[in-house]
């Protein structure tokens, strides 16, 4: 128990350490909400015009984004420090961590959280499950909502054990940002739409490389069965949770490897 | 005048330095194309043409601005870094004007951008994408005119923004927020043919439209004749309005900058 209160504690730190600066903390997660949404803002419009986009109506599409950005503000509360960890090598402060009594990659999650992306990220999750999931016709029972519990905690898994795997890579390399760019960010712009509107190798890649088709598309799927599903194996709408737990064991045992690799890059 | 040359010229060089930086905005620039273009395809479904907008208007609207828009893309933290760090003063000194100076290094950065970023990803759209052939070596000429045009409207609005260092602790918000209304309004990620009308109605009364539609709509010919003429004479307005809003916001600002320094 005392990792959870240490995890805690440092959390309460990052939250104050942001309200230090109030007025500006306010302004940029107003900032950070509206970015993001940006693209939904778009996609809104453009349903008023066309109605659907392969069968999936405004509040379905809502609900596929919804899943995406509350994963990602659970992210970046755990996953900060590996977001930003080739800067940390660079810097030498991953140094710093070797010397405390504590495992490391327990220490690279349970410090630093950016605050204001998990606030801007997880207000729009939040608005966009509220408007869509009375809508779209989900039977909320005790079924559905451990599945959508589970889903949400794998989509985290996925997504943190993709970001150690690249923490990983910075053990071998000294650039790995730009490897991430492509594979994380560059990827995650497809996933906010149903992937059966992409080309095969599109959805290849999102489904067995970046397998983001897991974060939101299946787990969409299982809770709102659209007639685009018939081109997937159904039994991916249950494997769904359990994805993530694999990539994560995976990342561990890959991260457990590369840190031996590591030579610091100071003196 | 050549010493600006050589300001945007300084820039473009340092940017050949980092390679990977430019195959990185190529795959960037082209990804974000691609999800446009196939968004629209499973939205356009079977139809032809919707509102006399075809398929491949809509994506030739992408690759124009969406490409442009990747490399006009500035470092709106530039004046407020200076301004933090205190070498603003220094700027001051040189016998140099800092707003022309701050302009060719922007444009310097974006020539280099629409030369190893947009023309490759335009090549490839060329060979991939439902892409529409310019009607004339004359449109293309006027076109490239009125990118230039919208290049400044664009710089204007952003200079506005960036003023704003003086009074805010960091603009980083409030250049984010900026940024929405331009990425949603200019038509960039939501072709301006598609807007609800009244919001198209309001757009049209905005610089906005300046930017890249304007452009977008001599390249297709749907702007033709006198309208070509109109719509550089509304771009060279908004450019004029809002340079004096950002000098007024400049000159204020700089005169608390002083009062500051003692």
């Amino acid at each position: 128990m005392g990792e959870l209160r240490i995890a805690l504690q440092s959390l309460k730190m990052s939250i104050l350490a942001k309200l230090q600066y109030r007025a500006d903390s306010f302004v940029a997660t107003l900032a950070v909400f509206l970015r993001e949404a940006t693209g939904i803002i778009v996609i809104y419009l453009a349903l008023m015009k066309f109605d659907c986009i392969n069968e999936w109506n405004v509040d379905e599409m809502l609900f596929l984004f919804s899943l995406l950005f509350i994963t990602y503000s659970i992210i970046v509360v755990l996953f900060a420090d590996l977001r930003d960890f080739s800067c940390m090598i660079r810097e030498g402060r991953f140094d710093r961590l070797m010397v405390r009594p504590r495992g490391l990659l327990f220490q690279l999650i349970s410090n630093n959280a950016d605050v204001i992306a998990a606030c801007g990220h997880g207000m729009l999750g939040l608005v966009l499950f509220v408007v869509s999931a009375g809508r779209v016709g989900i039977h909320w029972d005790f079924l559905t909502v451990i599945y959508y519990i589970t889903t949400v905690v794998g989509g985290v898994l996925i997504q943190g054990g993709m970001f150690i795997i690249f923490s990983s890579l910075s053990f071998y390399f000294v650039e790995t940002n730009s490897i991430r760019d492509i594979f994380y960010w560059n990827m995650r712009r497809f996933a906010g739409y149903p992937i059966s509107i992409y080309n095969k190798l599109i959805q290849v890649i999102m489904i067995y490389v970046v397998p983001f088709a897991f974060v939101n598309y299946f787990p969409a799927q299982y809770l709102l069965r659209k007639p685009d599903m018939e081109e997937y194996p159904e039994i991916y709408l249950y494997i769904a949770p359990v994805v993530g737990i694999v990539i994560y064991m995976a990342a561990y045992v890959f991260w457990r490897i590369s840190v031996k690799n590591y030579k610091s890059t100071g003196n | 005048m050549r010493v600006y040359l050589e300001f945007a010229f300084k820039k473009f060089q340092n940017r050949l330095t980092y390679r990977l930086d430019f195959f990185m905005g190529i795959i960037n620039t082209v990804i974000t194309i691609i999800v446009f273009c196939l968004i629209y395809k499973a939205l356009y479904g079977e139809a032809d043409s919707i509102d006399g907008i075809t398929f491949s208007m809509v994506a030739t609207n992408f690759v124009i601005s969406l490409g442009l828009s990747g490399a006009f893309d500035f470092d709106e933290m530039f004046l407020q870094n200076k301004l933090h760090d205190g070498s603003i003063t220094n700027e001051f000194l040189k016998p140099v004007n800092f707003k022309l100076r701050m302009l060719s290094e922007n444009i310097g950065d974006s020539i280099f951008k629409i030369i190893f970023n947009f023309v490759p990803a335009l090549l490839f759209s060329i060979f991939f994408i439902d892409f529409c052939a310019p009607k004339s070596i004359l449109s293309i000429i006027l076109m490239i005119i009125s990118v230039a045009l919208g290049y400044l409207v664009l710089w204007m609005i952003s200079f506005i923004v960036q003023t704003w260092c003086f009074w805010l602790f960091s603009v980083w918000g409030i250049v984010t927020i900026k940024n929405v209304f331009v990425n949603i309004l200019s038509g960039t990620m939501l072709p301006i043919w598609f807007m609800p009308s009244i919001l198209r109605k309001i757009v049209s009364y905005t610089p906005f439209e300046s930017i890249y539609f304007t452009p977008v709509r001599i390249y297709l010919g749907e702007m033709t004749g006198k309208d070509i003429f109109y719509g550089m004479v509304v771009q060279i307005f908004w450019i004029a309005v809002l340079y004096l809003i950002g000098n007024l916001f400049w000159k204020n600002g700089v005169r608390k900058l002083v009062v500051q320094g003692g």
